[in-house]
């Protein structure tokens, strides 16, 4: 720690000695050409760099010089190396930690200029995928997932097989998962639909094994099961249609067809043969034309009669 | 007696769609029975107390007219006349502007067009909203549509062609004009909305539009919204969490002024790329904070939409059109990709060496209306999307608050 303070005021101290640096002397006031704007602008962000890592400055000054900061962290080893600091260090106020990695975040968008710093910041974010702040180590574990990070999507299967060892709900840890599905994932999804902790997780478990073509009966029986919540069947629906395009006609035409049928499923089953549908084959299947017609003038919610209105638009203009 | 009304210079009823930059247009007798001698007409709008409205000129600069008279020629010559739309009434649906041709009380012809640009997402009519969200949801048909090209085109491994290096803006640009074209084929009045970053969007995140998450940052859809059936990567629906409440505040980033005022040159103003571009990514999780997954989530297109807004503001309000002016863009060269000469990568087909292994989506989709900047742009044909250093130069996109001049 202490060592990492006394960087911290080292780099203070560099950037402040830029920021002097930038002002030519003799000179009152430079032209403003692109060179005067650039060095006032080097000597602005010196400044900037100088104010977040400056312990002695209040944290809200110090997360609005992080954003300020903007693309330019990675341009100065001392900073970056500062903020990655602040990143790493559990007594830092929670929010100041968060900006500062909001900001490193942000660096990571100029790419090429960030590649030379990527190593580094993807080890600071491994040191802190266990952090005890919940909201910092579901963000880092998120960022590590999109990354495809072998030894997070580990601990979150590890986690989801061992609730002792889970850094994060196992809704989340799913949703990570779902960044790069890989079919070791699977059988613990489908443990999860069978007995799931909660609701979000069922759900969460579905969308992963949305891509796995041998879970098609799970989301059949779903489907089928009108006791099962109206969400988990929309989602079976969406589901099937990408693992089995064809299907998406019959599905839809007889949850439409169903007076028993949920009322959201039905606006859904209208809404995928008004967006999907082939042309020709709804528009001569007069049952389907006639009971959507009912249905425009019918009983049921808001939502069934937009969506009857729109196929209607569509197949009987 | 017959005339033929062409807009953009083109027959095509898919090239009845105006914006604030001048579009070429003409007029002809394309059937002179009971003429004797040339026919004089007159052109105007059809009244109409709501909707699209647009302006006559005789040339590209002149002064924008509420009728003009013409001479139309009886060998059937084309008579030329440029159509403006009147800044800050853009058309909320297909062909609500009539342009009539008339000599005297005879109407001669009529045409229905559309004033059609891009507008903020939180201020569209419902049924804009439906059609953009429809015309979305078709493009990436469950996964299995075009739109799997351009999830592709913006990852880890292609970064480097479009940030951090003067090309992004234009290389953005290109990649919004070709998705909005690609949604234009699937419906004509469809234009790309942008999502003002620094300003609440209350009606943006709504399960109607582009959806309401929920604590897990799981985004859920109305019944009757059809990004419910969003797929990419083989995997169903969007992650989003974000860190603000999307009702009532702004994401974290510097107003709009703040980004105008970084600089008035090129590279001064890039600087944007990290705040507020970087930030209003990162401020949420889920897809959209990262390069490699942004474009999993139809927001990136919004995000981004914004972005080449304040790009356009910028150029706008200190005149960086004209690649050949020094301020308009990066000087020194830049690596491949990023200069003005260069082609851009995915639309120029090539591979390997120090572009990526592949290219997905081929040419840049084409327009009914314009033709810039071909199959093959280069970074130099982003700049002057409005023509107004070359009007033929016109990208055919404009925003509902940025001047023609």
């Amino acid at each position: 720690m202490g060592a990492m303070r006394t960087r911290k005021k080292a780099t203070a101290r560099k950037a402040s000695k830029t920021k002097r640096r930038s002002r030519p002397k003799g000179k009152a006031k430079p032209k403003r050409k692109a060179g005067a704007h650039a060095a006032a602008a080097r000597g602005s962000y010196a400044a900037l760099a100088a104010a977040a890592l400056d312990p002695g400055l209040g944290v809200r000054q110090r997360i609005r010089a992080l954003a300020d900061l903007s693309g330019e962290i990675c341009d100065d080893t001392g900073t970056f190396h500062g903020v990655l600091d602040i990143l790493r260090d559990a007594k830092s106020p929670s929010g100041l930690r968060l900006a500062a990695l909001q900001a490193l975040q942000a660096a990571t968008f100029s790419a090429v200029k960030f590649s030379r710093s990527r190593p580094e910041y993807l080890t600071a974010l491994r040191a802190v995928a266990a952090d005890p702040d919940l909201e910092l180590r579901q963000r880092v574990l998120g960022l590590l997932a999109r990354e495809r990070d072998g030894s997070t999507q580990q601990k979150l299967l590890d986690g989801l097989k061992n609730p002792a060892k889970a850094l994060v709900p196992p809704e989340k840890a799913l949703q990570l998962l779902g960044y790069d599905v890989h079919a070791d994932a699977y059988p613990v999804a489908r443990r999860i639909v069978r007995d799931p902790p909660n609701p979000a997780a069922k759900r969460e478990a579905l969308r992963l094994l949305a891509a796995d073509a041998a879970s098609a009966p799970v989301f059949e029986e779903i489907l089928r099961n009108k006791a099962e919540p109206a969400e988990f069947r929309q989602l079976s629906v969406s589901v099937l249609h990408s693992l089995a395009p064809r299907s998406l006609q019959a599905h839809a035409r007889e949850m439409v067809l169903d007076d028993t049928e949920d009322d959201d499923l039905r606006a859904a089953g209208l809404t995928a043969l008004t967006q999907f549908g082939e042309q020709g084959a709804i528009t001569a299947d007069a049952a389907l034309v006639q009971r959507v017609d009912r249905l425009k003038g019918g009983k049921g919610s808001a939502m069934v009669k937009k969506g009857a209105r729109r196929f209607l638009d569509k197949y009987r203009p | 007696m017959q005339i033929e009304l062409r807009i953009n210079d083109s027959a095509d009823p898919k090239a009845r769609y105006v914006s604030w930059a001048p579009s070429p247009c003409s007029v002809r007798l394309s059937d002179p029975t009971g003429a004797s001698q040339p026919v004089q007409v007159t052109l105007r709008q059809k009244p109409a107390a709501t909707g699209g409205q647009v302006r006559f000129r005789d040339g590209p600069s002149a002064s924008a007219k509420t009728s003009l008279s013409l001479t139309l020629p009886l060998a059937g010559a084309p008579v030329p006349f440029f159509l403006t739309g009147v800044f800050g009434r853009a058309s909320v649906m297909d062909g609500d502007v009539t342009v009539e041709v008339r000599a005297g009380t005879q109407v001669l012809g009529s045409v229905p067009l559309m004033v059609r640009v891009r507008k903020d997402a939180a201020k569209l009519t419902a049924p804009e909203r439906d059609r953009f969200v429809a015309a979305l949801a078709k493009f990436n048909d469950r996964g299995a549509g075009g739109f799997a090209a351009f999830r592709a085109m913006h990852t880890d491994l292609t970064s480097p062609e479009a940030h951090g290096a003067p090309g992004f803006l234009p290389w953005h640009r290109a990649y919004l004009l070709d998705l909005e074209r690609e949604l234009q084929a699937i419906d004509s009045s469809v234009a790309l909305p942008y999502w003002r970053f620094d300003r609440p969007a209350p009606a943006l995140f709504t399960p109607a539009f582009l959806g309401r998450s929920d604590s897990n940052g799981t985004v859920h859809f109305a019944s009757t919204n059809p990004l419910q059936f969003w797929v990419t990567d083989g995997v169903p629906g969007i992650n989003r969490r974000p860190f603000f409440v999307t009702g009532t505040a702004s994401a974290n980033v510097i107003t709009e002024a703040q980004t105008l005022a970084l600089g008035n040159q090129y590279a001064q103003f890039l600087r944007m790329e990290g705040n507020p571009h970087g930030f209003a990514h990162t401020s949420f999780g889920g897809s959209i904070s990262s390069i490699d997954t942004a474009a999993k989530d139809p927001l990136f297109f919004l995000l981004h939409a914004n972005v080449d807004r304040l790009w356009a503001k910028w150029q706008r309000r200190f005149g960086r059109f004209d690649p050949a002016l020094a301020a308009s863009f990066a000087n020194g060269p830049s690596r491949i990709g990023h200069n003005l000469p260069d082609t851009m990568w995915p639309w120029n087909g090539i591979t390997g060496g120090q572009r990526p292994a592949t290219a997905p989506g081929g040419d840049l989709a084409a327009s009914s209306c314009v033709t810039a900047p071909g199959a093959k742009p280069k970074v130099r044909d982003m700049l002057d999307f409005q023509g107004a250093v070359a009007p033929h130069s016109q990208l055919g996109f404009d925003y509902d608050d940025v001047r023609f001049a």
